[in-house]
């Protein structure tokens, strides 16, 4: 069992890079293909960071597949949207549709980025299926100090 | 006359003579199908659609909780079954994390039921991978006092260690001789965690939840790896002693856990073939031990734990003896109610053989639940459905027995709950085989103590 774990991701870990996340369809629409590419936020510095310190990033979909939002039921439009790995606290990041579409910003450290058919394109909440989804690359992170190489180090 | 005296014993004890044969040659995988005559089929559920429907079962142990737990595994869901008729389960309620298709991993592992005050929860074990949603999770803790009122059942925590991403395997609810209730963890690292479960379910402060770990001494923690894959948690009359028998990468080791906050070693048992080190259950006296290490061709083994449990030696390398249902697969978990070994057996379903002498292992009855075809099991990623490459590990994933009628159920990765009897096994408690009153099964009024009174 453990070692189909480790298979599995490794498989997921070998698809990102740095700025790009791989997304996934579900059986909502099968079909829907795309990926997310992290792009800093526009900023006088080059490097858009919130005033506390975290990356914000805009993120550029390039999407295929998509159906018709109303052969999905009663929607007229897709949604994305960043959520906390805990998916307690998600935000809408805006519309987004088959090509090429920027929407933003992502601030938070650790995050999955999300599409849903939406009713409303102004929805704040999301209440429509899920289409794509992905985590942000740097859910691969992880404290050090817990690393096996690590173990017994004191910090500092 | 000798024929006819030979007949009589065969009649006395059809199920046996032939199953007692270790070497007989194992049954062709498509004959693979139904049970031998001291097992009864009760009932089969359907606990989930789809290939996989479930991981580990957990039955309640109180005459008046007629109550089950079915692991959904990679469904990410857990299944509350109504077992006052036995033959006809009857659905109850069901728990499924938030978004599961979000969510990425192998799911709902393992389930405990437990009892704190009056009140009954159930914890439900989850794993998902490192990079998704819910990765620091390990457990979710429901309060399950109102059933069969499902409607009042609710989520009273969620237990989450984020130093180690991939949740917990394997748990153990142990009510200890100090009488609290506490919650063992496997994590992705060398040690296993402790949780005092009255202050989760209380309330109290998260940071307060956490008392202790058990480290695995075994020797691949050297490699960076050497964590816990499961373990059982007993109280030793002879030592009077609370004691934790854990199985991990690299082998078995036994430690006093009678004060949690910080647990001595007693012995080990290592040796060669025994890196996969998978279950460890002791007999009710902690004098022999069933182990299971996780490879194809891998049997079961049966050790004498004397020498390390009187302190004569650190490290036990030999066992006494081995059983298998078949050289050819793999056999999975197993609960112990001396001297009957019950075994979820993966692709050969329940199996159970008895242990009456510890050195010559007598299979008693089987079912077989998989209905599989041989080496198709589990493995791969959900892209793939899940599907392995010359995987044993589908089929008999879980068992559980009830104490006090001797129900027998198997959860099925493939074809999910069944129910049997076991002819004659009409409930168990230890003093009727001339041992402590130990097993699985937790006194949540009285503790591990009372096993020792009538």
């Amino acid at each position: 069992m453990l070692k189909a774990l480790c298979v599995a991701g490794l498989v997921l870990a070998g698809s990102a890079t740095p700025f790009d996340i791989p997304l996934r369809s579900t059986s909502a629409a099968p079909t829907a293909k795309g990926a997310a590419r992290l792009q800093y936020a526009a900023s006088p510095f080059g490097v858009a960071v919130t005033a506390d310190g975290r990356a914000s990033y805009d993120v550029r979909f390039v999407l295929d597949g998509l159906p018709e939002p109303a052969t999905l039921g009663a929607f007229t439009t897709y949604l994305a949207w960043m959520a906390s790995p805990d998916l307690k606290t998600w935000r809408r990041l805006g519309t987004v549709r088959n090509g090429t579409t920027v929407v933003g910003q992502a601030d938070l450290n650790k995050f999955l980025i999300v599409v849903t058919a939406e009713a409303d394109s102004m929805a704040t909440e999301r209440k429509g299926p899920t289409i794509l989804h992905g985590p942000s690359p740097s859910t691969w992170l992880q404290s050090m100090l817990t690393h096996p190489l690590f173990r017994g180090i004191p910090p500092g | 006359m000798r024929i006819n005296r030979l007949a009589a014993l065969l009649l006395l004890f059809p199920g046996v003579l032939p199953a007692q044969d270790n070497g007989m040659a194992p049954k062709s995988y498509d004959e693979k199908r139904g049970g031998s005559d001291k097992v009864s089929l009760l009932k089969r559920v359907e606990n989930n659609p789809g290939p996989w429907k479930a991981a580990d079962v957990e039955i309640e142990q109180e005459k008046g909780r007629p109550f089950l737990y079915v692991s959904g595994f990679v469904n990410y869901n857990s299944k509350i079954y109504d077992i006052t008729n036995t033959s006809n389960p009857k659905l109850l309620y069901t728990w499924t994390i938030q978004d599961p298709e979000l969510h990425r991993g192998i799911g709902a592992m393992d389930g405990k039921y437990f009892k704190i005050d009056g009140r009954y929860y159930y914890a439900q074990s989850l794993q998902f991978q490192q990079g998704t949603p819910d990765a620091e999770l390990g457990a979710v803790i429901l309060d399950v006092t109102s059933l069969p009122d499902a409607s009042k059942v609710k989520e009273v925590a969620r237990i989450r260690y984020p130093a180690t991403p991939g949740g917990f395997h394997n748990t153990f609810a142990y009510k200890h001789s100090d009488g609290r209730a506490l919650y063992f963890a496997t994590i992705n690292d060398s040690k296993a965690l402790v949780y005092d479960l009255g202050k989760i379910v209380k309330g109290d402060p998260e940071s307060s939840w956490l008392i202790g770990a058990v480290p695995n001494p075994t020797p691949m923690k050297q490699m960076g790896a050497g964590g816990y894959h499961d373990f059982y948690i007993a109280y030793d009359p002879a030592t009077k002693k609370d004691k934790f028998y854990g199985a991990g990468l690299g082998g078995y080791s036994v430690w006093d856990v009678t004060r949690p906050e910080a647990p001595t070693q007693e012995f080990t048992v290592t040796s060669l073939g025994l890196d996969l080190a998978h279950t460890f259950t002791p007999s009710p006296d902690g004098r022999y031990a069933v182990t299971e290490t996780e490879y194809q061709y891998s049997p079961l083994r049966i050790w004498d734990l004397e020498p390390g449990q009187s302190g004569k030696t650190e490290n036990i390398d030999q066992p006494i003896a081995a059983w298998a249902a078949d050289w050819q697969t793999l056999s999975h978990n197993h609960e112990v109610r001396w001297p009957f070994v019950f075994v979820s057996g993966y692709e050969d379903g329940l199996q159970i053989f008895s242990l009456e002498d510890p050195k010559n292992p007598k299979t008693l009855g089987r079912w077989y639940t998989c209905e599989c075809t041989h080496e198709k099991g589990f493995g791969g990623s959900p892209e793939n459905g899940w599907q392995g490459d010359h995987s044993v590990m589908q089929g008999a994933f879980g068992v559980d027995v009830r104490n006090y009628d001797g129900l027998v159920v198997i959860s099925d990765m493939r074809t999910g709950l069944w129910t049997f009897k076991f002819q004659g096994f009409n409930g168990w408690n230890g003093r009727d085989h001339g041992q402590p009153n130990i097993s699985s099964v937790q006194d949540w009024d009285r503790g591990p103590t009372a096993a020792l009174t009538p």
